[in-house]
């Protein structure tokens, strides 16, 4: 016989398992029923929990791409170790200055304050809004956040303390529908400014607290003459710098410009908190990480299952077909060839139950998505996962039944 | 090979188990020749050693001691995979309870040693069609075995143990499930087959089966008796 009629054979006997496992496959429906619904739950809460973790990360990536990968966020205070009693309000416009001035690569710093709660009134329409926030110039361009229409503020308005305000989406729909509110004159508390600039709609909370989009935009300067605040400190300021490049490198140098201008010993903690997206990622991945463990771990155990149930439901089966399988032996089947069989029987039924699965589960996770109740992201990775682990849960626990069946003496089992 | 050449030669075949420590010896030296075309009736009754024997006979078990040529070849110690393509080439087996695949029709049936041996799908289909009309089945070749009779399941049993063309034909007990008069309709199946040149070892306690082979060989004590 010469090699490539060796290869051939070879792949007939292959093909000629595989039709025998395909037909034992049928002719025992009812294990192959049990076998393809215990592998199919396991991975359709794998497919479920794949794409969840996916969704999570898609939804990372939003918020940090929403919290602008350019951008540092500073904050009065620091919210790492909160010392009782601390002091917020360390940020100064002298700050702001000095960063505007001496902070290389940074184009643009809006220091920010609020207020809390107000009544706004526009004609005969009264709503209460949750944050009232003061800025500068160009607060719509430094939280990446564009107008749906009209203008950002500009220097002369601050200067001016212009009685001016970009209104977010949620107070624009309350006061005026679908009609447009630029140009209207709203009262915030007792004050009259005019809208001069809606913000699109935003979404994403920015982790907790009240949404943005009910957000309403004086200029700083206003916002501080007119409520009466104190016009030293500010709570907040973003900074956004011109490359993200050395990001790391800018924020340490922002760092210790304000150490420096704060008066700040070596070993002292910081009065003042950064954020950056880097950080933002680094927190939600370590959200992720934690998902990742426990939903991985409850995947796996319930792939295992599925598992456990095939590999039990085949010693059975290799019992009931012990005739069978002393018969082909008998008859020239060799070891391989046995559990070759076997294998494949297993295999096809784990790949049946991939399918199951994730037609299960795709269906199960729109399910929780359209309760609101999971952020879902159907890639590639469900499709390999579940097929993967489909197949290493039917070599994993098909071999060693498919090895008895392939190590039975026929001498034993055909008795007479 | 030509009708006269020795197929099977036995020298002092040996089989012993250790059965509760104690080891049982339940072949004793048999040596046995067998010619092609020969049809051998192996007569004992139970505990004689005659299924051992027919198990190393059909390359189900190896011996002990002794040497075991098949066609020349020494097979008393070849390893399972070889010993398993020897069986699918040279030897065909019938049993007593027909042993067929359930699930599957007759026409498969026959087929499966095919399956593991080197023959092309196509004629290996042809060839168990042209067996099934051989046993008087031709128009039964699409029927489960439930759906058979156990004289015909035995036939599609003897179909399938020629289907790879072997040189011996192993009978373990073929007719003893079957009503007397199956009986006869299979060993005179058998008896055709062997008249067509193939050799037939008939297994069997039984001396009127045995009386359809043309050489009785009787196992007493693991020991061949002279007669």
């Amino acid at each position: 016989m010469t090699a490539a009629s060796a290869i051939l054979d070879r792949l007939r006997l292959s093909g000629r398992i595989l039709r025998m496992a395909l037909v034992a496959v049928w002719a025992y429906r009812l294990r192959s029923c049990f076998v393809i619904l215990g592998v199919g739950l396991g991975i359709a809460s794998l497919t479920v929990i794949v794409a969840a973790i996916d969704g999570a990360e898609r939804k990372a990536y939003e918020i940090v791409d929403t919290f602008g990968p350019d951008a540092i966020f500073v904050i009065g205070g620091d919210i790492h170790n909160r010392a009782v009693g601390q002091r917020f309000d360390t940020l100064t416009y002298a700050d702001v200055e000095a960063l505007r001035q001496s902070l290389p690569g940074a184009y643009l710093v809006v220091p920010m304050r609020s207020e809390h709660n107000l009544p706004v009134r526009f004609e005969r329409n009264k709503i209460q809004v949750s944050a009232i926030v003061g800025a500068t110039e160009g607060y719509a361009q430094v939280w990446n956040w564009p107008l749906a229409e009209g203008r950002d503020f500009t220097a002369e308005d601050i200067a001016q303390g212009a009685k001016i305000c970009l209104i977010g989406d949620t107070p624009a729909q309350e006061l005026f529908g679908d009609d447009s509110p630029l140009g209207q004159t709203i009262f915030i508390d007792k004050l009259p400014v005019q809208i001069v600039g809606r913000l699109i709609y935003r979404g994403t909370p920015t982790g907790g607290g009240t949404p943005v989009d009910e957000r309403i935009i004086l200029p700083l300067s206003t916002l501080t003459q007119r409520f009466n605040l104190d016009r030293k400190y500010f709570r907040a300021l973003r900074v956004k710098v011109s490359s993200t490049e050395n990001m790391a490198f800018q924020v340490e140098n922002l760092r210790s410009l304000l150490r420096h201008r704060h008066g700040l010993e070596e070993g002292e903690p910081d009065n003042f908190s950064l954020l950056t997206a880097d950080e933002i990622l680094k927190f939600l991945s370590m959200f992720k990480g934690g998902l990742l463990v426990f939903l991985g771990l409850t995947a796996t155990v319930a792939v295992l299952v599925g598992g456990f149930v095939l590999a039990n439901l085949f010693y059975l089966s290799v019992d009931e077909r012990k005739a069978e399988i002393g018969l082909k032996k008998a008859l020239g089947a060799r070891n391989g060839a046995v559990l070759a069989q076997f294998l494949a029987e297993a295999v096809i039924l784990t790949l049946l139950g991939a399918l199951l699965g994730m037609t299960l589960g795709m269906g199960l996770a729109k399910l929780l998505e359209k309760l609101e109740i999971l952020e879902i992201l159907f890639s590639w990775k469900v499709f390999t996962w579940s097929t993967l682990s489909a197949v290493a849960i039917g070599i994993l626990f098909g071999l060693r039944p498919a090895r008895r069946a392939a190590a039975m003496v026929p001498i034993e089992v055909l008795k007479g | 090979m030509t009708a006269g050449d020795t197929v099977i030669r036995l020298a002092d075949i040996g089989k012993s188990f250790s059965q509760g420590g104690a080891p049982v010896e339940v072949l004793k030296g048999i040596s046995l020749d067998i010619a092609v075309g020969e049809f051998i009736a192996l007569l004992g009754t139970s505990g004689s050693g005659k299924s051992t024997l027919m198990h190393i006979l059909g390359l189900l078990d190896r011996p002990s001691a002794g040497s075991y040529l098949l066609n020349g070849q020494d097979v008393a110690q070849l390893a399972d995979d070889h010993l398993s393509e020897l069986r699918n080439r040279m030897i065909g087996f019938i049993f007593q309870s027909f042993y067929l695949i359930p699930y599957v029709s007759a026409r498969e049936n026959v087929m499966l040693p095919g399956l593991y041996g080197h023959t092309a799908g196509r004629r290996l289909r042809a060839r168990a069609e042209e067996l099934l009309a051989l046993v008087g089945l031709a128009d039964r070749m699409d029927f489960k075995p439930s759906q058979l009779s156990g004289g015909q399941q035995q036939r599609v049993a003897i179909a399938r143990a020629l289907v790879n063309d072997p040189q011996v034909l192993l009978a373990d007990e073929p007719t003893g499930q079957l009503d007397s008069k199956t009986s006869v309709e299979i060993l005179e199946l058998l008896s055709d087959i062997n008249r067509q040149g193939r050799t037939v070892i008939l297994v069997t306690h039984d001396q009127q089966t045995a009386a359809y082979a043309k050489r009785r060989i009787v196992l007493d004590d693991g020991r061949i008796r002279n007669s």
